[in-house]
């Protein structure tokens, strides 16, 4: 516990990122709710009610994208910052394994970025339902969907960017992972010609959870595929990462 | 003697090359021991190989009396080592390091943190943000972080580097201080006159080897001895010394003659010799040999053999 509330500290302590990653999340919902309310109340006959289902379906989009960013941006910096600001050989002469050095980035990084997915959600779930006005709200599954949706995505999306930075020991990673969340992969889940295989796909995964998204999946999968799919992305980038921090020279 | 830390033909290669060659080293509890050699001689690869921060090609490490790597944890978690120059999380204050590096230890390293501040005398400045520390408070900074561990052993790299003189007089003390505790201090330098002034034993190295090994003052005071004489007349004293079989080197320095004596002639011999010849001595005084001698002299010796 020790060692992740350091980790955590780490983190927290990185003003710019902290910044980022709160406006990257919360941020983007609340400016999102506050233009849609403010056009509403300006002209609610031309713009709708900021709540209801549609627009929770906004807001997990939003949470998923940005929320992703936010990730990979936060698990990149705990993947590289020990190597890279020349502490990682004081912490493996304390005698402590590499693994568990490597092992805690994981937990310090989601402590930080879980709290502010949960509050982007809670702003998403509270204007989806406060301001619903005359549009249909989401039922409780509709919005249990929506979350695991979001945070699968951004939670695999960080546990890769920790293993991806730890094993490259470099933060160009999140190039590599936001160009293969907005661009990569989304040509590729495009080409039929891959059939099934593109269940394999992260995003594809991640998608399955989603409400909005599987209504019209072109690749479908079951729950069991889907989560399988995630967690095999996820323990191949953490394996990846603690095996070259084992190995490396520190 | 309790040793604290022993090597066995340890050797350390990086393709072809090796940084560390087949080095057997035996430092003793409750001293200074100096690592002198310089630059690129293999000391920063030494350091880290016996710390395991770069696995090693051969040989065996002991560290505390435990066998490496199998004993590591054991052996580490009273280490305490500055390895290169101390690096810290420059975003961080210096006390929310020490918290870091403290969380990766056993808990009491926590309630060391305030002590080990005051002990460098960084507690004035520990909630201020790395970046804005010099690099003596870096080094300082490093120093207590390594007394999070308390530790039996202190291995520092070049802990004089970059220091002004009041900081390297200060990190002596500081030195000097742990080893009258009881610990050990073993430290790499190429500051041959630190490690004199510093250190209580001391091995040379060069190219990955250990050339000399031992006590400060029995190494330099190894080889020939030497007396420096001023006469009257140097030239005759010159030429009367030269003649003399068991002075192996008259060298001139200034109006100061420096003769290197060998077995069976000392300083009283030479006076004789000298009053009997008619030059009269006003100054006839061992000389004392001092650590860069003797460093030069291995090393030079080294590169004649090349």
């Amino acid at each position: 516990m020790r060692l992740v509330a350091a980790e955590v500290l780490k983190i927290r302590r990185r003003r710019g990122l902290m910044i980022w990653s709160l406006l990257l999340t919360i941020g983007a919902v609340l400016v999102t709710q506050i233009i849609i309310i403010a056009l509403h109340a300006a002209n609610p006959d031309h713009y709708g009610a900021a709540g209801g289902r549609a627009n929770l379906e906004g807001y997990t989009a939003l949470l998923a994208l940005l929320g992703s960013v936010a990730a990979i941006v936060i698990g990149a910096t705990a993947g590289t910052q020990d190597v890279s600001n020349g502490v990682f050989r004081d912490l493996v002469v304390t005698g402590r394994p590499r693994s568990t050095l490597f092992s805690v980035r994981v937990p310090g990084a989601l402590l930080i970025f879980l709290p502010m997915l949960a509050i982007g959600f809670v702003l998403a779930i509270g204007v989806t339902y406060g301001f619903a006005g005359d549009r249909p709200t989401p039922s409780t599954s509709y919005v249990w969907h929506s979350i695991a949706y979001a945070v699968s995505l951004t939670v695999v999306n960080l546990i890769i960017a920790i293993g991806l930075a730890s094993f490259m020991s470099s933060r160009i990673v999140v190039g590599v992972l936001i160009a293969w969340n907005t661009i990569i992969a989304h040509l590729l889940l495009g080409i039929d010609v891959i059939g099934r295989v593109r269940k394999l796909i992260d995003i594809a995964a991640a998608e399955h959870f989603s409400p909005a998204i599987n209504d019209n999946n072109q690749i479908s999968m079951s729950d069991t595929t889907a989560l399988l799919v995630l967690v095999g992305w996820a323990v191949v980038f953490f394996v990846a990462g603690r095996w070259w921090t084992q190995r490396r020279d520190a | 003697m309790e040793t604290v830390i022993e090597t066995r033909a340890l050797t350390k290669r990086f393709g072809d090359r090796a940084a560390v060659d087949g080095v057997d080293l035996v430092v003793p509890a409750g001293v200074a021991f100096g690592f002198l050699g310089p630059n690129g001689a293999g000391k920063t690869t030494m350091i880290r190989t016996l710390l395991g921060l770069t696995k090693a090609s051969s040989g065996e490490v002991s560290l505390l009396g435990l066998p490496q790597p199998a004993k590591r944890r054991e052996a580490l978690a009273r280490v305490g080592a500055i390895v290169e120059e101390p690096r810290f999380h420059p975003h961080l204050t210096g006390r929310e390091n020490l918290r870091i590096v403290a969380a990766a230890r056993d808990v009491a390293a926590d309630g060391r943190i305030d002590e080990s501040l005051a002990r460098v005398g960084l507690a004035q400045r520990a909630d201020d943000r790395v970046k804005t520390y010099s690099l003596g408070m870096r080094q300082r900074l490093g120093i207590a972080r390594c007394l999070l561990a308390d530790p039996q052993l202190l291995i520092l790299d070049e802990p004089m580097n970059g220091l002004d003189p009041a900081g390297i007089l200060e990190m002596r003390h500081l030195i000097r201080a742990f080893v009258e505790e009881g610990r050990t201090v073993f430290l790499s330098s190429h500051l041959l006159d630190e490690v004199e002034k510093t250190c209580d034993q001391v091995a040379i190295v060069d190219r990955g080897r250990v050339i000399l090994q031992g006590g400060v003052r029995d190494i330099a005071a190894t080889g020939d001895p030497t007396v420096l004489i001023d006469v009257d007349d140097t030239e005759a004293a010159r030429r009367i010394l030269t003649a003399e079989a068991r002075i192996t080197a008259v060298e001139q320095e200034g109006t100061e003659l420096r003769i290197r004596l060998s077995d069976g002639i000392g300083a009283a011999d030479v006076n004789r010799a000298l009053v009997q010849a008619g030059v009269a001595v006003s100054r006839l005084e061992p000389a004392r040999a001092t650590l860069e001698e003797k460093f030069l002299e291995v090393t030079s010796r080294l590169e004649g053999n090349e």
